[in-house]
């Protein structure tokens, strides 16, 4: 199955995940505890008896479904004979109304699931056992074509009740074949590992081309080859029998292109041998879209670790940005409070030259840090004048130097590194 | 941004990536079938046009008409004038049945590119759809699923009739919403759809078989045919998704109660993280024996 089980409980088992794969379960042989073992891989005896039920159950669901829908398929096969003949007998020119009750007609008969056109003389029964056997293998692999459907109420209700049951059934079915398959892939692939083994190449390479050979390989064996056999046998083109092995084998099942579904004469094995043929192609679909699920997974998976990169990436250059910031606003509060030191000096030379009482101490928020003090700066620090020295500072210095008033005089005493 | 917030926009990302993927299969659905549609409706026409110009009407004439809309019915060509099976919602909820696995199979593609665009749509959209669907329940495990069973325990229930409980009321609350109520709805706009119709519908749908006799919004001169099909396509992801759900709360029940174990399959494995795998190479195994490596295993070296 490749999506749609979901009244599979082998489904939900493995993993987390998307369960389209069976197989991928078998490989991997995790025995918890010595004491508890949880044998993954189906024994051959219990597939061969979940075969064998199915089979059985198939039979019987295939017998229930004649018994209910025949009677009212002949029925509505003579009440469309009926129509027929009255409509011949008139022969005359037709009007409109009359042609269109007539395609009304033919397409609620078709709607019926029976077909109006061709030789009435040669009633094939959509609902004779191998079709309705074919119709219950398609109920319960969710595949649904619809070329042939239930349309009594009883019908449809053991329909429901059918696939209620029949989905899980088949699911473990399907589990179990995948669950073979799986295994002799893996034995393969170890006797290639094997082989290869001396030639030195990495186990990545050796996967790398076991995979491809198994997509390679599978796709010739469960989709090329029935494709072209449908070819043959039903007379569709190479692009219909291919649409039909891939619409069928991911269960998505439209029903326009059915094998065994036309009126052709069909060797009596052909029908089961479909069946057969879709149980194993299922299990390697499953495999096939599982892989691909987990490509889009790590895919998924390394665009993350890109995206977390990239982010990474912008953190740490961010991080460095504001760093320069940090540190350009260190040194701008640096000359500031230099500036602010020389201020200081020079309100003290001017006011002990002109007979003022000493200020206290300029002191400087704990945030600034060494003072540089050079003669050059002091020169301009002169030229450019107290005042507007001043009021620089007080627009300058705002945010930098906590608890320092220029107007009121109020200092916080500060440590003073140089 | 916390691990959790993290994750959700991840899951909307993909929500609306498989919202995009939808709408653009709908597009080149529609690019691609609706010229060949017109065509085979204009034989149609023809046909039955010759067919009124004959003064009398013969067996084969007649059988040969049957045939052709027959033929054009298999199709799915609307046979009645004025609806397309290919406008833009009509395609998306092609292409939802498509990657949903569904397939009713009420409309196909009909030219050769269509069909080879469905079957690489569907490779890579079936897996995609799987992925959506499975994180989806993930995130929904936790409100669904853990909390109640949290609070039942509290409750003073034990671990085993806990998960019993918590299961039953699911699987009521699923049959609920997403088969009797829906049911009732489909009774009433689908003209000729009795409740058990609506229910088989549903059902079929949500299991996926999808057999396509009964498809809402193909009836001709549909009301609000769009928003309608919009609707039943997010009916049917948010249907599938409870029923993972529901199939995932059954499997852990069946792990508490030891149903697995006494039947041999593996168990539910319980992991939040929603990108690990297990990992492949066992310690277990001895030199002797290979190393069964998978084919899945690639994806993770």
């Amino acid at each position: 199955m490749a999506a749609p089980d979901l009244l599979d409980p082998k489904t939900a088992t493995h993993n987390t995940k998307p369960r389209l794969s069976f197989s991928t379960k078998s490989i991997t042989l995790t025995p918890r505890e010595e004491s508890e073992v949880v044998a993954t891989v189906m024994k051959r005896k219990t597939v061969t008896a979940i075969f064998l039920l199915i089979v059985l159950y198939l039979v019987m669901g295939a017998a229930v479904f004649r018994s209910l829908e025949q009677p009212h398929e002949s029925a509505q096969r003579l009440a469309i004979l009926t129509q027929k003949l009255d409509f011949l007998a008139k022969h005359s020119c037709v009007n409109h109304s009359q042609l269109e009750d007539l395609v009304k007609q033919v397409v609620s008969a078709i709607r019926s699931g029976v077909n109006p056109a061709g030789t009435l003389t040669n009633p094939s029964s959509l609902w004779d056992l191998s079709s309705a056997f074919f119709f219950a293998g398609t109920v319960i692999t969710t595949i649904g074509f619809g070329n042939i459907s239930p349309h009594t109420e009883g019908g449809r209700i053991f329909c429901i009740v059918y696939a209620l049951l029949g989905i899980p059934l088949f699911g473990f079915l399907l589990a179990g074949v995948g669950d073979q398959l799986g295994t002799i892939f893996a034995k393969i692939i170890a006797r290639v590992e094997k082989m290869f083994a001396h030639w030195d190449i990495s186990q990545t390479k050796i996967r790398v081309i076991s995979t491809l050979l198994f997509v390679l390989f599978g796709c010739l064996l469960f989709v090329a080859l029935p494709a072209a056999i449908f070819q043959h046998i039903e007379g569709w083109s190479a692009l219909e029998s291919l649409y039909f092995v891939v619409i069928t084998l991911t269960t998505i099942g439209f029903g326009d292109f059915v094998a065994g579904g036309s009126e052709i004469e069909y060797l009596d094995y052909y029908k089961p041998v479909v069946w057969f043929w879709i149980l194993v192609g299922l299990a390697y679909f499953a495999a096939i879209l599982s892989m691909i699920g987990d490509w889009l997974r790590v895919i998924s998976r390394r665009t993350k670790e890109e995206v977390g990169e990239i982010r990474a990436h912008a953190a740490e250059w961010t991080a460095n940005v504001s760093a320069e910031l940090k540190e350009t606003r260190r040194r701008v509060s640096v000359e500031i409070y230099d500036k602010f030191q020389r201020a200081a000096s020079i309100k003290r030379k001017l006011s002990s030259e002109l007979g003022f009482s000493p200020t206290p101490e300029l002191a400087l928020s704990r945030r600034t840090v060494s003072a540089n003090h050079s003669e050059e700066r002091e020169k301009s620090d002169k030229e450019a004048g107290l005042p507007g020295l001043a009021s620089q500072l007080t627009r300058n210095c705002g945010l930098f130097m906590n608890g320092l008033d220029l107007e009121r005089g109020d200092m916080a005493v500060v440590e003073h590194i140089k | 941004m916390n691990p959790l917030g993290r994750s959700w926009l991840l899951l909307s990302g993909f929500v609306l990536f498989y919202v995009i993927y939808l709408l653009f299969g709908g597009l080149v659905f529609s690019s691609l079938e609706r010229p060949v549609e017109e065509q085979l409706r204009r034989d149609v026409d023809a046909l039955k046009r010759r067919f009124l110009n004959q003064s009398c009407v013969s067996a084969a004439a007649l059988e040969h008409f049957v045939g052709q809309v027959l033929a054009a019915n298999r199709y799915g060509v609307a046979v009645y004038p004025n609806a397309s099976n290919w406008d833009l919602t009509s395609a998306m909820f092609f292409a939802n049945t498509l990657v949903t696995t569904v397939g009713y199979g009420h409309t196909t593609p009909l030219s050769d590119a269509g069909k080879l665009f469905s079957v690489a749509y569907a490779v890579l959209g079936v897996p995609f759809t799987m992925l959506v669907l499975t994180a989806c329940v993930q995130r929904l495990m936790r409100p669904l699923v853990a909390a109640p069973l949290r609070l039942l325990r509290r409750c003073g229930l034990d671990a085993r009739p806990a998960a019993g409980v918590h299961f039953l009321a699911l699987l009521a609350l699923v049959l609920l919403c997403l088969f009797a109520a829906p049911a009732a709805v489909f009774g009433v706009v689908e003209g000729g759809w009795s409740f058990l119709d609506g229910f088989y519908f549903c059902f079929i749908s949500l299991c996926t078989i999808g057999l396509g006799d009964l498809v809402p919004a193909a009836k001709p001169g549909q009301r609000f045919k769009q928003l309608y099909q919009v609707a039943v396509m997010v009916y049917l992801f948010v249907g599938l998704m409870m029923m993972y759900l529901l199939l995932r709360t059954f499997h852990k029940m069946a792990d508490l109660h030891g149903l697995t174990a006494y039947l041999q399959l593996p168990r539910c494995e319980e992991s939040d993280h929603d990108d690990d795998r297990e990992p492949i190479v066992e310690n277990g195994q001895s030199a002797a024996t290979h190393k069964r490596p998978s084919y899945n295993s690639i994806s993770e070296r």
